[in-house]
């Protein structure tokens, strides 16, 4: 397992294709595969499951990049929000601390904003380490 | 010509599953007409020896009901695999783990301290465990090692199909033992049960409303349940909108909400999440927009042990298979 204080955690991203994108193309974030920020259609897509699997694939930490509430055309980020903590309750059952799971509200444009989230995600996860 | 080997075996299960060969009734006369059986414990005196003193792939098929969780099952599912052309994981805890897969909420010096100490009817001052070898005035006594983790039978030796179910009901068990003599099983790694949802099923299902929205979640025993009307519009998490259908409906007619024995559909990964996205995403509550995301957590809250409830048949076959026990 990667030492956690050689300055390396591993996040995956998921970002909304109709609010987050636009914010992350004039960002200064990498989109490069190997950076792990992934484009859905929605964040109602990003089910538990997949969040998990990011986990399996070596992720120490989920971030998750909605539209805000009350702004999604298919209300899908409450039942992202619903589904997200559900999950943190069950992965506190299961010893993994909650907060390797988050959720941030992003509208078009706030680019600084996504880039404070991502960059303060990753520092947070950062001081956690890999899931052991 | 020789009648088809077949074997049976008991790991960590209730006994259920043995039971529900025996359900099988007149069937299972035309079963032991058509089969040579070899081994089952619960009900013919066959010993390990006469296994091992068989050829490999000398047993046609073996059906090994149970999760593993000592060393002694995970040495006979090997012996059998190395015998058997087919295994069968016969049972929710072959199959995902089941109940005795929810011992991977903690580990073995947990289950340990239990049973063997802290129970209210456990006398043991001088702290006495079960171990390995423990050696006496007339020699060495053995016991298998028990594991820390819990696993299903495919995490320890290969399986070729799966018949689902706590206990699988005998329509399901014959279909499988039919097409294992006829020779018409489907694909190798297959569920012998159809890949449909049990709502689809659901003798309630007309009962469901059209847009489900669950303002609240009510336990069983705080509600009186209408026998007729969906669980889920009821407030009752009900699984069957995700669980694969075979059952019977056998929960649904003593008026309980399914469980999730039977297993996801093909292709789920993670049966617990799974149902948690579908009951999280009808989880609707009246001005949901003025709620902050704190009186959201508290609300969710009232939905009493998430990880026990929507793994309560397939942990040790989740993502994650256990708690993990590591200091955090």
């Amino acid at each position: 397992m990667d030492n956690p204080t050689t300055n390396s955690a591993k996040i995956t991203t998921f970002c909304c294709n109709w609010s987050v994108k636009p914010g992350l193309r004039l960002s200064n974030l990498s989109t490069d595969e190997e950076d792990k920020i992934i484009v859905t259609m929605c964040t109602g897509r990003v089910g538990p499951e997949l969040v998990m699997q990011a986990f399996e694939y070596g992720a120490w930490g989920v971030l998750i990049c909605a539209c805000p509430l009350g702004e999604c055309k298919h209300d899908a980020n409450y039942k992202t929000l619903r589904r997200v903590l559900l999950l943190k309750r069950m992965l506190s059952q299961l010893n993994i601390e909650p907060e390797r799971v988050r959720i941030e509200w992003i509208d078009t444009g706030e680019v600084a904003k996504l880039q404070n989230a991502v960059n303060g995600f990753y520092d947070a996860i950062e001081k956690l380490g890999p899931i052991k | 010509m020789a009648k088809p080997k077949v074997a049976f075996y008991w790991n960590a299960s209730c006994g259920g599953c043995e039971e529900a060969v025996i359900d099988l009734a007149e069937d299972l006369l035309k079963v032991a007409d058509a089969v040579d059986i070899v081994l089952w414990p619960v009900a013919l005196d066959f010993k390990k020896k006469d296994v091992e003193n068989l050829k490999d792939n000398e047993i046609v098929a073996s059906f090994i009901n149970g999760a593993v969780r000592t060393e002694e099952q995970k040495e006979m599912a090997e012996l059998l695999r190395a015998k058997s052309q087919l295994v069968f994981a016969f049972g929710s805890c072959a199959h995902e783990g089941c109940i005795p897969g929810l011992a991977n909420f903690t580990n073995r010096e947990g289950i340990f301290e239990r049973v063997y100490k802290t129970t209210e009817s456990t006398k043991n001052p001088e702290g006495i465990f079960p171990k390995v070898k423990t050696k006496v005035p007339e020699g060495e006594l053995t016991l298998p090692e028990f594991f820390d983790t819990v696993y299903t039978l495919d995490q320890t030796v290969e399986v070729d199909y799966y018949i689902p179910g706590c206990a699988p009901p005998p329509d399901i068990i014959m279909n499988a033992f039919t097409a294992l003599l006829e020779g018409n099983l489907p694909e190798k790694g297959s569920v012998l049960s159809p890949n449909i949802a049990l709502c689809d099923e659901c003798d309630r299902n007309e009962s469901k409303p059209e847009k489900l929205e669950i303002p609240e979640f009510n336990r069983v025993h705080q509600i009186e349940i209408d026998p007729e009307k969906c669980f889920l519009a009821q407030g009752i998490i009900c699984m069957g909108i995700s669980t694969r259908s075979g059952c019977g409906q056998r929960c649904i007619n003593v008026n309980m909400p399914c469980r999730g024995c039977f297993g996801p559909l093909d292709g789920v990964k993670d049966f617990g999440l799974r149902t948690m996205a579908g009951i999280a995403s009808i989880f609707a509550l009246e001005n949901e927009e003025n709620l902050s995301e704190e009186d959201l957590s508290k609300l969710m809250d009232k939905l009493v042990d998430p990880a026990g409830l929507f793994y309560m048949y397939s942990l040790p076959s989740s993502i994650l298979r256990r708690k993990r026990m590591e200091e955090k």
